[in-house]
């Protein structure tokens, strides 16, 4: 259902932080220098961009397109097409729930909605208000043997822990620890 | 030059063309929607589809080979363009009452050809705007019903009452139901003309109407 | 090369103590890491000179984390789920020589000290590891090791010969694709060659969207080197100059470990201009793709690597008009790795194994609801039920086996008495199956079959990339009726319907995504009519999965009053006072499910 993931991205304006123009400008450069003007990488400057911003920023996106002379539209079409990226802000956290077969037979779903359920995540949000965490269906990790497993990575990409063999108030445990975590980080840079 | 058979017929067209031209070429025709020539045949809609050799492929998108059997029409063939154009529409925001295309549409034509009741009578109906007898608050059962009669009553000033039966998609009977609504047709008044079909309405159907309504049988 | 072999040989001299220890995405995930920190700190403590050495996987994932030691006078042996704090114990006792707490050992003889031997394992014993020989056994990151186990002798042979007769001796094996519909790979190559272009690809899938299968994985990330070389052979029999690895991004290991590969491989003249004296240039270039299913597709796969989305009709196939126009030949990991293994041990060996239409071996993923999960290599042809209960250990005790989904969103559920059926492609297909990467699901009798066709129909909806009509509204539609189905508003038409409708959607779709998704809902209606029977006539899920079609009671022995699920009823259908045990109305209850998620105590009991 990406299409319909695209409608209302193009629609709603951006969401989360806005941040320097030049920050975004800089950014988009960098990726054009590295890569050139070349309509079939674009996979791999939006790779590097999310790398930056940990999702795709609405004006960095812009940019790009103005810069390599597509349409915004054919970007988006691509950057829905594929799951690693995403369009929205992620939280310090990013939870995902292995969706896999095995996982999902033993009870992924009923772990992935208690934690839904524990950060009062309304329909069609997936990043708790205070912007800790964010959860995320995923598919198969390839850790069968230790399913129901979920991943949890924080958004600079540097930790990244597995649970293994979850059930649901052991979920919700998880979930309540991340959080305490990300708030610890949240307000150690607001000190800063 | 190659040889090709439709339906059994020969015919000789060059290396690089299609099926679907080798087709023509024979005289036949193939009911096609997404295929524009020479612009567009990415054969995304798949009602163009025709069998070669047994196996079921777009013709406007491939290419011709040497002895090439192609079939043009058979049952599953025809099956397979109705159930797609039935999933077109079952996406389609149907309300042609209120449509720009005024009938001119190329959806119709195909559900005509092909069969498929989901297009309903408003479609046909040359009273729009504000001559529309819904609209007026005349309780036509234009909205719903099947299209394939050229509006022969309203055309005439007269309310549709549904010869050709109702259409059995719910999406469609939402969106009749809310436009009746609008327009202030008593669902009381309609329920003489549903009731012409009511004891054949599918569950789904009847509890909407129960449910909008409060009309009792 | 020689030199390498040497040095290799006279570092095994050296060192007293070897320290295996598994480094891939699965052992890492179950906590590998940690491992090898409490082993380097133990080693330091102990006072041990030992070498610890970075090994893939060897594919029996329930034992992970695993360590193997190896030491002068004592067998190789393996020790089971190690937690950090046990390693320090462990290899003392090794170095005493006292075994105790091992698995097995890696002798040919019998035991050792009471402690059997890997051969012994049924799940070792009735494995053939022919590509996966390697996995575990090795340093993936290190080429010399690979060339230690034979490696890219396959290649030298390859390169002497010509090119027709590559492809003639790949077609003599009868290799077939290990990737999904077993299509002939001299086919391909013979197509691919035949072909005049000055510029030709070839490309690896690594891919691997489906889940519950990680086979390639773990194979790329255990011996990267073999798949390396497979494409290289490819590369050489169809004249190509590029070649490109393709794999997930969200499997970074699998890249780097390949990346490492390629350079490796560059750097001793495997890889480059004019490989091994011969006139033959040849690149490789690992590519990171952004992850999605119909990638799986060929011409999908390209769109990919163009920068572009979506795959496109076929013909013209990839061999004739691939990346970029130019002629490209696609093949699965495993299918490079046996070409690899196929030119390093001969036809014989590969030939030997395996039925009279598909030869050799081929990895399956054992998962679900099994006691050994893992990643098994059998001989094609092998039956399910040694497959499942034998290798992997048959289900857990109190539940019993239903079924056992085969190949993915896009194979079909083979049910429990059925479980004779062998292995192979033509035998899968008929029972409305597909062998695709080989991961084998096994579903027991706790698990509801409609759920299980929904769960796919739902994965399949959000991978179909959109582009036709069938597999973007049909799957949607099927989805829709299931829903249906399993909250017990469904009539007997409606599964008339999704049986027509599933055959229309195979028939009529654009690319092998839309061809095969409704096969999970096919079979499933095929072989369990009367579980989606008793769902609709009955209004039942027998497996109470179904959640609209359970009861939901509070179980009086275990709740505590704490008057949580009361507060988040939606409907209010749940009353009681505060510390004593609450009741649920079932004449008001909507059946949503949330006081069963959000009891504290899992007093909510589905009846």
């Amino acid at each position: 259902m990406y299409y319909e993931q695209s409608r209302t991205y193009l629609r709603t304006p951006q969401s989360g932080a806005v941040l320097d123009p030049r920050r975004y400008l800089s950014v988009v450069d960098r990726v054009i220098c590295k890569y050139g003007a070349d309509r079939s990488k674009l996979i791999n400057m939006l790779q590097e961009i999310q790398r930056e911003f940990q999702h795709l920023p609405r004006q960095a996106l812009e940019m790009l397109s103005v810069k390599l002379g597509i349409s915004l539209s054919e970007i988006i079409n691509v950057a829905t097409f594929y799951h690693q990226f995403r369009l929205e802000p992620v939280g310090v956290y990013v939870i995902q729930v292995c969706f896999g077969t095995t996982c999902y037979l033993k009870g992924s779903s009923e772990i992935y909605e208690s934690m839904r359920k524990v950060l009062g995540l309304r329909e069609r949000e997936n990043t708790a208000r205070d912007g800790t965490i964010t959860i995320e269906k995923a598919r198969c990790f390839g850790c069968c043997s230790l399913a129901p497993v979920i991943m949890v990575t924080s958004s600079d990409g540097s930790e990244r822990y597995v649970h293994g063999r979850l059930n649901v108030s052991e979920g919700k445990r998880v979930v309540l620890d991340y959080r305490s975590k990300a708030l610890m980080k949240l307000k150690g840079l607001k000190n800063e | 030059m190659v040889k090709v058979y439709v339906n059994n017929n020969e015919v000789e067209v060059s290396q690089d063309a299609l099926v679907i031209d080798a087709v023509e070429k024979a005289g036949y025709e193939v009911p096609t929607l997404c295929y524009l020539k020479g612009l567009f045949n990415e054969a995304t809609c798949r009602i163009c589809v025709v069998k070669v050799n047994g196996k079921v492929v777009p013709s406007c998108r491939f290419p011709v080979f040497e002895g090439a059997r192609i079939i043009v029409d058979d049952s599953e063939l025809r099956r397979l363009r109705r159930v797609n154009l039935e999933l077109l529409l079952a996406t389609h925001e149907i309300k042609c009452w209120s449509c720009v295309r005024k009938g001119m549409c190329e959806l119709l034509s195909l559900s005509k050809r092909l069969g498929v009741e989901g297009i309903p009578v408003c479609s046909e109906c040359p009273l729009r705007g504000r001559s529309c007898l819904v609209l007026k608050g005349f309780p036509c059962l234009g909205p719903l019903t099947v299209a394939g009669c050229d509006a022969e009553c309203p055309r005439r000033g007269s309310p549709c009452i549904g010869c050709r039966g109702y259409i059995m998609s719910e999406d469609v009977w939402v969106r009749a139901l809310e436009e009746f609504y609008k327009d202030n047709v008593s669902l009381n008044e309609l329920k003489s003309l549903i009731s012409f079909f009511w004891s054949y309405l599918p569950q789904n159907l009847y509890r909407l109407v129960r449910e909008v309504s409060n009309v009792e049988y | 090369m020689s030199e390498a072999l040497e040095l290799g040989s006279g570092t095994r001299k050296i060192s007293e103590l070897i320290v295996r220890v598994p480094l891939a995405s699965c052992t890492l995930a179950a906590g590998a890491s940690k491992v090898l920190e409490s082993i380097e700190k133990a080693l330091g403590k102990l006072g041990l000179e030992a070498r610890v050495k970075k090994t893939g996987c060897m594919g029996l994932c329930y034992l992970d984390p695993w360590i193997e030691l190896e030491s002068r006078g004592l067998p190789p042996t393996i020790y089971a789920n190690v937690k950090p704090e046990q390693a320090e114990g462990i290899i003392r006792r090794y170095v005493e020589g006292d075994l105790s707490g091992a698995l097995a050992v890696r002798s040919e003889a019998s035991g050792f000290k009471g402690v059997p031997t890997l051969n012994s394992l049924p799940e070792w014993r009735l494995q053939v590891r022919y590509v996966s020989r390697n996995c575990g056994f090795i340093d993936p990151e290190s080429i010399e090791d690979y060339l230690r186990t034979g490696g890219y002798s396959g290649l030298k042979k390859a390169l002497k010969l010509g090119r027709e007769e590559v492809i003639e001796i790949v077609r003599k094996s009868g290799l077939r694709g290990r990737g999904g519909a077993g299509f002939p790979t001299w086919y391909k190559w013979r197509v691919a060659y035949e072909q005049r272009s000055d510029v030709k690809y070839v490309i690896c899938n690594g891919d691997e969207g489906d889940p519950g299968a990680f086979m390639n994985r773990l194979l790329a990330e255990s011996d990267p080197h073999r798949v390396l070389e497979g494409l290289i052979i490819a590369g050489y029999a169809i004249g190509a100059s590029r070649g490109y690895i393709f794999v997930r991004a969200e499997k970074p290991l699998m890249a780097d470990r390949l990346e490492v590969a390629v350079r490796q491989a560059r750097d001793y003249g495997f890889l480059g201009e004019k490989i091994l004296g011969t006139d033959f240039s040849f690149d490789v270039e690992v590519y990171r793709s952004a992850g999605a299913f119909v990638c799986g597709e060929e011409t999908a796969l390209i769109a990919a690597i163009e920068g572009r989305s979506r795959p496109r009709q076929r013909p013209p196939y990839p061999a004739t008009s691939g990346l970029w126009g130019k002629p490209t030949v696609i093949n699965n990991v495993e299918t490079l790795a046996h070409v690899a293994t196929i030119f390093q041990t001969g036809l014989d060996e590969f030939t030997k194994y395996g039925t009279e239409r598909s030869k050799g071996t081929k990895m399956f993923c054992v998962t679900g609801s099994v006691r050994k999960t893992g990643v098994y290599e059998v001989p094609i042809g092998t039956k399910i039920r040694t497959l499942v209960y034998e290798l992997a250990g048959g289900p857990p005790d109190g539940r019993s086996v239903k079924a056992v989904q085969v190949g993915g969103p896009s194979g079909g559920c083979i049910p429990a008495d059925l479980l004779d059926l062998e292995l192979d492609y033509e035998t899968l297909q008929s029972y409305g199956a597909i062998m695709g990467s080989g991961g084998l699901v096994v579903i027991d009798n706790t698990n509801c079959m409609v759920d299980v066709a929904k769960y796919f129909i739902t994965f399949t909806l959000a991978e179909s990339c959109g582009k036709c009509l069938p597999c973007r509204v049909g799957v949607k539609v099927l989805g829709d009726i299931l829903e249906k189905v399993a909250s017990g508003t469904a009539t007997l038409e409606d599964l008339e319907l999704l049986r027509e409708l599933g055959e229309s959607i195979m028939r009529s779709s654009l690319c092998a995504l839309g061809g095969t998704a409704p096969n999970p809902v096919l079979s499933t209606l095929r072989y369990f009519k009367n579980e989606y029977e008793e769902h609709v006539v009955m209004r039942r899920c027998p497996a109470k999965v179904c959640s609209r079609l359970v009861t939901y009671e509070i179980d009086p022995a275990r709740c505590r009053g704490c008057g949580q699920c009361a507060k988040n009823c939606p409907v209010s259908a749940i009353s009681g006072q505060p510390g004593k045990a609450f009741k649920i109305d079932t004449s008001r209850c909507t059946k949503c499910g949330q006081c069963l998620i959000i009891c504290p105590f899992g007093a909510v009991v589905k009846g």
